[in-house]
């Protein structure tokens, strides 16, 4: 799937599309740009619910150590217009997160981009890469 | 000094922050059906599901120009360095703050919790700004607005009844008129404990705003927004936005409260705001 935005380019465009990031809370009330993160491990739990879907990880790091993270998605309405559901990823599956990490030092993250092994993304866009059919796409 | 996160700040705080949800917004509205705007008893019917642009600041104007500040302020001012660094498009432009306005503006601090954090009301002027689509059901007597956002509701009659005496609100006091083929919605009596937009423009309670809602074409809304608040802002000021037909989305339900971890697990703080 093409890369849908050019983030030094669409710092605006961002604006535009984004959905509630700041809709309801501001990042920076809860998350620190300055923590990047970057999570591998085993999905454990989807949360297909409002106002943000989270997805709970079971993250190892290089010497093997496994830690519970939890990390904040995207809106489920957007989500699933853009059509996704929370089957995309199942208990078991291997990501990888890379986002934010909370000011607060709890193992929680808002996540930027969620990867499957192959490189493909979850969440993101639309889900037309051999996913649902797009929400966005005319049915009348 | 206390550092305000502006707008500039905010924007490249969002650059920064590339999360799914960026890439999965609304977005660009595909076109949509071509044709005349239909009509009820005489009126254009505003009836369907509309998708507007997101509106998280109200001064500014996107490129695309679903969203229009108001041409007649004056540019505001920022730094050549903070200008470069800033997002396309027209500068944003300056709101004609009272000294009230201003205080209450500069003391705002969004990473210090907003109300909206623990899914307290929006208010009428920050749902209008929503990235959720709204839904308009008209019949000869009232015109619905269902907003998707949080699963709120606004019912304006157009039978021209005057305001009710009643006790301030959320979304305040709705009555509606046509004007030709626009209709006007005037609101008064809100309780001013909401903000405009997301950034945290700041209004009072005695807030009255005006509406206008124009069917231009079967697939489009002009709509234009009216702040007219003499406690903060010494003159009014507008924003014109573009709404779009979507045949193809139905509303959904979204329950803010059902799972509201960043409040609930502490991470941030909703309550009131505690500069009014």
């Amino acid at each position: 799937m093409r890369a849908k935005l050019n983030l030094l380019a669409a710092g605006f465009g961002l604006l535009i599309s984004a959905t509630p990031l700041l809709a309801h809370h501001s990042f920076a009330a809860e998350f620190d740009d300055k923590q990047p993160v970057t999570l591998k491990g085993t999905v454990t739990k989807i949360d297909w619910m409002n106002p943000h879907i989270w997805i709970y990880i079971a993250a190892k790091d290089e010497s093997g150590k496994v830690t519970q993270w939890q990390c904040e998605g995207g809106p489920p309405n957007s989500l699933t217009r853009n059509g996704w559901t929370k089957n995309a990823l199942k208990e078991g599956d291997q990501v990888t997160i890379e986002g934010f990490r909370a000011k607060d030092a709890t193992n929680t993250c808002d996540s930027r981009a969620v990867k499957l092994p192959d490189g493909r993304k979850v969440f993101s866009g639309t889900a037309d890469d051999g996913g649902p059919k797009a929400a966005g796409a005319a049915q009348k | 000094m206390k550092v305000r996160l502006n707008y500039w700040m905010l924007t490249a705080l969002m650059a920064a922050a590339f999360v799914p949800a960026a890439a999965v917004g609304q977005g660009r509205a595909p076109k949509p059906p071509e044709g005349p705007a239909p009509k009820l008893n005489g009126h254009p019917d505003l009836s369907g599901l509309w998708q507007r642009p997101y509106v998280p600041d109200m001064t500014v104007t996107t490129r695309n120009g679903d969203q229009q500040a108001d041409a007649s302020l004056p540019e505001r001012k920022v730094n050549a360095d903070m200008q470069k660094k800033g997002p396309p498009g027209p500068p944003p432009k300056e709101l004609p703050f009272t000294a009230a306005g201003k205080r209450v503006w500069e003391a705002y601090d969004p990473a210090k919790g907003d109300y909206t954090g623990s899914c307290l009301p929006f208010g009428l002027i920050r749902s209008m700004n929503s990235p959720d689509p709204i839904q308009i059901i008209q019949n000869d007597k009232y015109v619905a607005l269902l907003y998707e956002q949080n699963t709120w509701f606004k019912v304006i009659p157009t039978d021209g009844r005057k305001h009710r005496d009643i006790e301030p609100t959320w979304f305040g006091d709705s009555v509606g008129h046509w004007d030709g083929d626009t209709l006007v919605v005037d609101t008064i009596n809100f309780n001013g404990k909401t903000r405009l937009d997301t950034i945290g423009h700041p209004h009072s309670d005695k807030l009255h705003v005006v509406e206008r809602f124009t069917r231009t074409d079967l697939g489009h809304i002009a709509y234009e927004i009216q702040i007219d608040d003499p406690v903060y802002y010494s003159k009014p000021w507008k924003n014109t936005r573009t709404f779009t037909l979507r045949p193809d989305w139905e509303i959904m339900e979204y329950s803010c409260e059902e799972n509201n971890k960043d409040f609930l697990e502490h991470h941030i703080t909703g309550g009131l705001n505690p500069d009014k």
